[in-house]
């Protein structure tokens, strides 16, 4: 979960059903995202009344396609940016970017670490970056795991 | 004069080797295991030259869980044995009288389960995650990871709370 509003939909036995993605509640971002927040609300009562057979309910491929497995390099991101979290909190800053800048290192794509650290400090100093510069970077393409509801817009 | 500084000058290594033997003997070392940090003694100066974490027994079990048995290490119904050709990387014996000790060295252990460690060596701080497979299992399964938070008045709740009911897990931010 890299931003908000983002929803998971989980059943009654505890499964996912829908992973992590864009969930517009409401209209107030719309200039932007150019997404119904109705279509989202339609979909989620959809679900809610034919449960598994709801067209919105995802099969097992299609979640085993979305869920990315952790590698090692991913899993050892984890433990340097938990380091790094410690660190933190302890208030050791300069210790905490040194593990911070390792999880980034290990797992670039993961935009968690990239948001969380750049906000506790300087980032144009400490990592010669901003949240901003980078988004920028992407070209319109979303950091964030976009909505693919079938039959609506997509982002 | 001259005299005093070379013997000040020679002196200095010894002063400062021995400075740092006792900050190893008397220093604070962390260990974070299951997302709980836990002080562990130093380890005599021989083993904590390197970055891998020598722990008491008692400090093993006070930080992780783990207890060594006769099986190998073991926590609630799980055991993994030591390899015997390489026990000498796990466990060291220390034989100083009324300090004799057993040594285990949890980054070896870690390595052995292939699980994750950061270390910190200017504030000794080691990090043990969670293996990547541990991380995996929900794939598998498809079972949403289960976690506790507090709400607003502190009460914790936890995902798996709301077993046998459809849940909407939504992140939002209050600007």
């Amino acid at each position: 979960m890299v931003n908000v509003p983002t929803a998971v939909w989980i059943d009654e036995k505890g499964r996912i059903v829908r992973p992590n993605e864009a969930a517009y509640v409401d209209d107030r971002y719309k200039s932007m995202h150019r997404l119904d927040a109705a279509e989202y609300f339609d979909a989620l009562r959809d679900w809610v009344a034919n449960g598994e057979k709801s067209v919105f309910a995802l099969s097992e491929t299609e979640l085993k396609d979305r869920l990315k497995p952790q590698n090692p390099d991913w899993a050892l991101a984890t433990a340097e940016f938990g380091l790094g979290e410690y660190l933190y909190r302890q208030g050791l800053q300069a210790a905490s970017i040194r593990h911070y800048k390792e999880a980034q290192r290990l797992n670039p794509d993961n935009w968690n670490y990239k948001r969380q650290a750049w906000a506790l400090s300087d980032a144009e100093r400490e990592y010669g970056t901003s949240f901003m510069k980078e988004v920028q970077k992407l070209n319109g393409k979303p950091y964030y795991a976009p909505r693919k509801l079938p039959g609506t817009r997509k982002n | 004069m001259q005299t005093m500084k070379f013997l000040i000058c020679l002196a200095l290594p010894f002063l400062m080797a021995a400075i740092s033997g006792m900050a190893a003997e008397a220093g604070t070392r962390v260990v974070i295991y299951d997302g709980v940090s836990t002080n562990v003694t130093a380890p005599p100066a021989n083993l904590a030259e390197k970055s891998d974490l020598w722990v008491t027994l008692e400090d093993l079990k006070r930080a992780t869980g783990y207890v060594l048995k006769p099986q190998g290490v073991c926590r609630e119904q799980l055991c993994f044995p030591i390899p015997k050709a390489r026990k000498s990387a796990f466990l060291f014996k220390q034989d100083a009288g009324k300090r004799s000790a057993t040594w285990f060295n949890l980054s070896e252990f870690g390595r052995l389960l292939r699980q994750p460690a950061a270390y910190d060596a200017e504030s000794s701080v080691w990090y043990f995650g969670p293996r990547a497979d541990e991380q995996n299992g929900f794939i598998e399964s498809l079972n949403a990871p289960d976690f506790t938070l507090p709400d607003m008045s502190g009460k914790k709740h936890s995902l798996s709370d709301f077993r046998g009911r459809k849940v909407l897990l939504l992140t939002w931010a209050s600007w």
